[in-house]
């Protein structure tokens, strides 16, 4: 009956929170009073949503209130980030950014940009690796490098995930340091990276740039291999991948990551509060526990650091997307 | 609401053309020769054939003859007499009222609301609809709220739980 | 066979066992109620499974899910709303047999069948994992293509109306598909402006508007049915085994059409249900009683929608490939406690690989008595007088929508697609033939452009690869079956009347 008697507990603690919604929260001594809502802009089941779920469970130990994880799914992320932002900023509602945040602006999806909100923690962050299949020629990032430059443009596909995705650009970025056109290597759009690892399985693909921990069970499997990553140092649980830098001596690196964040304006003392609970979340055996299971980057920022994280990728990746024809306006 | 297949036939080969037209007006994705317009299209095309096909009555000889419903007697319907059809339509607008009035009404009072208005307009007693109207809403949101932790708005009345 | 014992004491554990019955219970409520999916019981669960040891947190996704997805089929049964897209092939079939008197029946079928199901895909799952998955991972983009094709022929079968305006609402679900930006090439298209319509229209605000919000609209301007005999609410089981003997080789090939389809990520168990109740109807000997409340698409599609439940775990369990929600969020748990999906999880972990086996197999016998319960219960519903029952509908629409996203714009469009699905349903249009193109609209897209831009706009590798060949063959069979009918009745019109 584990789940039950958890339940209850969070009942009780629910029970105690909800009466003084309504009230607002300054000056209601210390923090937090009632239980605070994390919201996710991305649907159950993700890497985000899971990130988020044991994220919250650990604050929730740290902070002795509940944090109820609140998947807001819709638009491609705008309507959950946008919520976000428009959330009361009294500390009760926070949320998980993650990388689209320094996109979808330029794609002219939303006029939502990284200014909307109060950072507190940059969590993790995934660099992109480049997989080819197992039967591929190509033993290392060397040969498929000078393999690409010397084919005819649109000749390789790539692939994982959709046109215009985070996966895309770190491909069109890396092309683009190759001194080539970010068209070079013809993406092949993909619902997410697990259908792209298996179409490079079935022979459809030459290349997929998704992060190594989303192609780990292809490549366990022998059925497709890792070249390099592009991050400025291998990831300890990955450490026979090589990054770009070592090899090709090319120092292209990006990533998706994840952030915590507030609405604008949260009052400084609750904001710190926060951020100081995420960082010992962070260091906590049971958060480094989950993510080396799933073999997800642990990178650590407080609010100044998600700050500085979210100006720089959001640079990169504007310059990113022009390049590629995928910015509008 | 029963239309001649000359309407509705008529009706999709005009969802069909604009489409089509919609789907051409896409953006071109740079770097791909097919890209999103290519779908709509060919989906609108065949709508258009469709809704000419069945506008001109090929295949119709397949359906089954058609059962004009019984009008109701009960509630709203019984109220409107012979614009009964309008009552069909209650349930949709009590699905846009939630969506409007919940945020600011809360869950409890616009499930309330919600509930009467539906008993009533069927043709439910008053002691029924109120009873209804008191007794489903906090039921429900101890399932959804407690259970499976939606998020309902607490609004001017919040539950006691 | 010591590790084999090993799994039986690994099962064994109270905990395990505990765990088991817990979720069974939560998932059987969960999925019974209207707009929640089995997706959001199992997701509910993960911040649970931090807390249990390895086999009892798999075994709470497992027997969770399981028992969701059988569930969702009860309320569709009894009240016309679909629980799960897979059990909107079947849900105005079941309906019907209620209102005839057969709630029980219909019932029982669903849960028979769906335990049945889940054996059968269980042991291909121990027997033919590794064969399954070198299928599955054999499948490029133009063998999806082709196999979503078909599977949108599936419309012509399941509706009892005019081929060509099955079509047309299947058309009509796949342009709704468009909306969005999850296209190829992630622009928006068709949204008006609304951000909200940016993610596209999900599956389960149209569902339940199609059929339940509609099922309301209905209710407003017809009088209350003659109420059903008040007779006690037969047995359950009873007739089953009469039902596995009659239709004994529909129901084998439910199973094996779900095993094939379970296995390809993406297509899942939604798929699995349509392609056999259209199947069952098509080989039928008395196809003509389909839609009128007859037991024999029932069978059928219940025991392919649980075999592939189970067979969609093998490329999970594999490759770490997801082949729907669920499993990629039972992926997430094997991370998370160290049972890495991969061929060795097979061969050094063989033990907790039994065990999960052997957990399936339990989820799915606990299912019978537990649903049974659930069926009683449920069954109360048909009991009450209808002024009583609709409101309440209307009222679990909205929070359900809601609930799916907890976006408010999901009760609007359920209501939106109320309207569309009573239009439809008083014209003749069927409208579980558009919800299957909602369904499948995103795939056939994806595959049929990715494929173009993988062969560089030629169509000539859609038919050079052996399976696609094979696969495109039947599918242009199934679209010009329904021409050929009409050319022949034109001929001989001393037939045309059934």
């Amino acid at each position: 009956m584990n789940q039950f008697t958890r339940r209850g507990a969070l009942a009780a603690g629910a029970l105690a929170g909800i009466a003084p919604l309504a009230r607002p929260a300054l000056g209601q001594g210390r923090y937090p009073a009632r239980p605070v809502q994390v919201i996710v802009p991305w649907g159950a089941g993700g890497g985000t949503d899971a990130t988020a779920r044991i994220v919250a469970a650990l604050l929730e130990k740290e902070m002795g209130q509940p944090f109820n994880v609140v998947n807001r799914t819709g638009g491609s992320g705008v309507v959950g980030h946008a919520a976000i932002a428009q959330a009361a900023p009294d500390g009760y509602t926070i949320g998980m950014l993650t990388v689209e945040i320094c996109m979808m602006h330029w794609q002219g999806l939303t006029e939502l940009k990284r200014t909307a909100y109060t950072p507190l923690a940059l969590m993790n962050e995934d660099p992109p690796g480049v997989q080819v299949n197992a039967s591929s020629p190509h033993r290392d990032i060397k040969s498929l490098a000078d393999a690409i430059k010397a084919s005819r443009p649109g000749q390789f596909k790539a692939s994982g995930t959709g046109q215009g995705g985070i996966w895309h650009l770190a491909l069109a970025g890396w092309l683009g340091a190759m001194g080539l056109r970010a068209d070079h290597v013809r993406w092949v759009p993909s619902n997410g990276a697990a259908p792209a690892m298996q179409d490079l399985a079935a022979g459809g693909l030459d290349i997929v740039t998704c992060s190594v921990p989303e192609a780990r069970a292809i490549i366990e499997a022998g059925r497709a291999r890792s070249l390099a990553i592009m991050a400025p140092q291998r990831n300890p649980q990955f450490a026979s991948v090589p990054t770009l830098n070592e090899t090709l001596g090319i120092s292209y690196s990006t990533g998706a990551w994840r952030g915590m964040a507030g609405p604008l304006n949260m009052p400084r003392e609750i904001a710190q509060a926060l951020t100081a609970a995420m960082q010992k979340v962070w260091n906590s055996q049971e958060f480094k526990d989950f993510m080396n299971a799933r073999g997800f980057g642990m990178v650590w920022g407080d609010a100044a650091g998600l700050s500085a994280h979210m100006e720089r990728t959001d640079a990169t990746l504007g310059a990113a997307m022009r390049e590629a024809g995928l910015a509008r306006g | 609401m029963h239309l001649s297949d000359r309407v509705t036939g008529g009706f999709l080969v005009l969802l069909g053309v604009l489409a089509f037209w919609g789907g051409s007006r896409l953006p071109a994705v740079p770097g791909q020769d097919v890209g999103p317009a290519v779908f709509p299209m060919v989906v609108g095309a065949g709508l258009a054939l469709c809704g000419a096909l069945i506008a001109f009555g090929v295949g119709h000889s397949f359906e089954d003859e058609e059962v004009e419903p019984i009008e109701a007697h009960a509630g709203l319907a019984r109220w409107l007499g012979d614009r009964r059809i309008l009552a069909a339509f209650v349930p949709p607008a009590l699905l846009l009222f939630y969506m409007l009035v919940s945020e600011t009404l809360g869950f409890l009072p616009t499930a309330f609301v919600l509930v009467l208005v539906a008993a009533l307009a069927l043709g439910a007693s008053l002691r029924l609809s109120v009873g209804m109207a008191v007794c489903a809403p906090p039921f429900v949101h101890l399932v959804f709220y407690k259970l499976l932790r939606v998020p309902l708005p607490a609004g001017i009345l919040p539950a006691p739980w | 066979m010591t590790e084999m014992l090993e799994a039986f004491r690994l099962v064994a554990a109270p905990d395990v066992l505990i765990a088991i019955m817990a979720s069974a219970v939560y998932g059987l409520v969960v999925g019974s109620l209207p707009g929640l999916s089995a997706t959001m019981a199992t997701a509910l669960l993960v911040p649970v499974t931090f807390y249990l040891s390895p086999i009892a947190a798999v075994a709470t996704i497992i027997t969770a899910s399981a028992m969701a997805i059988f569930s969702g089929d009860i309320p569709g049964a009894l009240m016309r709303i679909p629980g799960t897209p897979a059990s909107a092939a079947y849900t105005d079939e079941s309906y019907a047999m209620t209102r005839k008197g057969q709630a029980e029946l219909a019932l029982g079928a669903g849960l028979w069948f769906s335990a049945i199901g889940g054996i059968v895909g269980t042991l291909s799952l121990v027997l033919m994992a590794p064969l399954l998955a070198e299928m599955a991972l054999s499948f490029s983009t133009f063998e999806y293509f082709w196999l979503a094709f078909l599977g949108l022929m599936c419309a012509t079968l399941v509706a009892r109306s005019s081929p060509i305006k099955a079509i047309a609402s299947m058309l009509l679900g796949l342009l709704f598909a468009c909306v969005g930006m999850e296209n190829p090439g992630g622009v928006p298209r068709f949204t008006f402006g609304i951000a909200d319509l940016l993610g596209g229209i999900e599956v389960i605000p149209a569902l339940v508007g199609v059929f339940a919000v509609s099922e309301v609209m209905r209710a407003m301007t017809t009088p209350e049915p003659p109420p059903l005999p008040r007779r006690r609410f037969g047995s359950i089981l009873a007739g089953q085994w009469g039902l596995t003997k009659k239709y004994q080789w529909p129901m084998w090939r439910g199973n094996i059409i779900g095993i094939i389809i379970g296995v390809l990520p993406g297509a899942g168990a939604d798929m699995a249900a349509w392609v056999s109740y259209a199947m069952s109807k098509r080989f039928s000997k008395e196809p003509e009683k389909f839609g009128t409340g007859h037991p024999e698409g029932l069978v059928e599609a219940g025991a392919s929608n649980n075999a592939s439940l189970a067979s969609g775990w093998v490329p999970a369990l594999l490759f770490g490939i997801p082949g729907d929600t669920i499993t990629a969020i039972a992926i997430g748990v094997l991370y998370m406690k160290g049972l890495n999906p991969g061929p060795t999880l097979f061969t050094e972990r063989a033990s907790s690989m039994y065990a999960l086996y052997i957990i399936f197999v339990l989820a799915n016998i606990i299912m019978i008595p537990l649903g049974i319960i659930m069926i009683r219960v449920a069954s109360l519903v048909l009991r009450a007088p209808r002024a009583a029952v609709m409101p309440v509908i209307v009222l679990l629409c909205a929070v359900g929508a809601f609930a799916t996203g907890n976006n408010l714009f999901s009760v609007l469009l359920v209501g939106m697609f109320g309207i569309v699905g009573f239009v439809m349903e008083r014209n003749g249009y069927p409208v579980a033939a558009m919800v299957l193109g909602i369904v499948m609209g995103t795939m056939v897209e994806q595959s049929f452009v990715t494929s173009l831009i993988k062969s560089d706009g030629d169509v000539l590798p859609f038919f050079e690869r052996p399976v696609s060949s094979v696969l495109a063959a039947m599918a242009i069979a199934a679209l010009l079956w329904p021409a050929g009918v009409w050319v022949a009745r034109r001929l001989r019109p001393a037939e045309a009347a059934r």
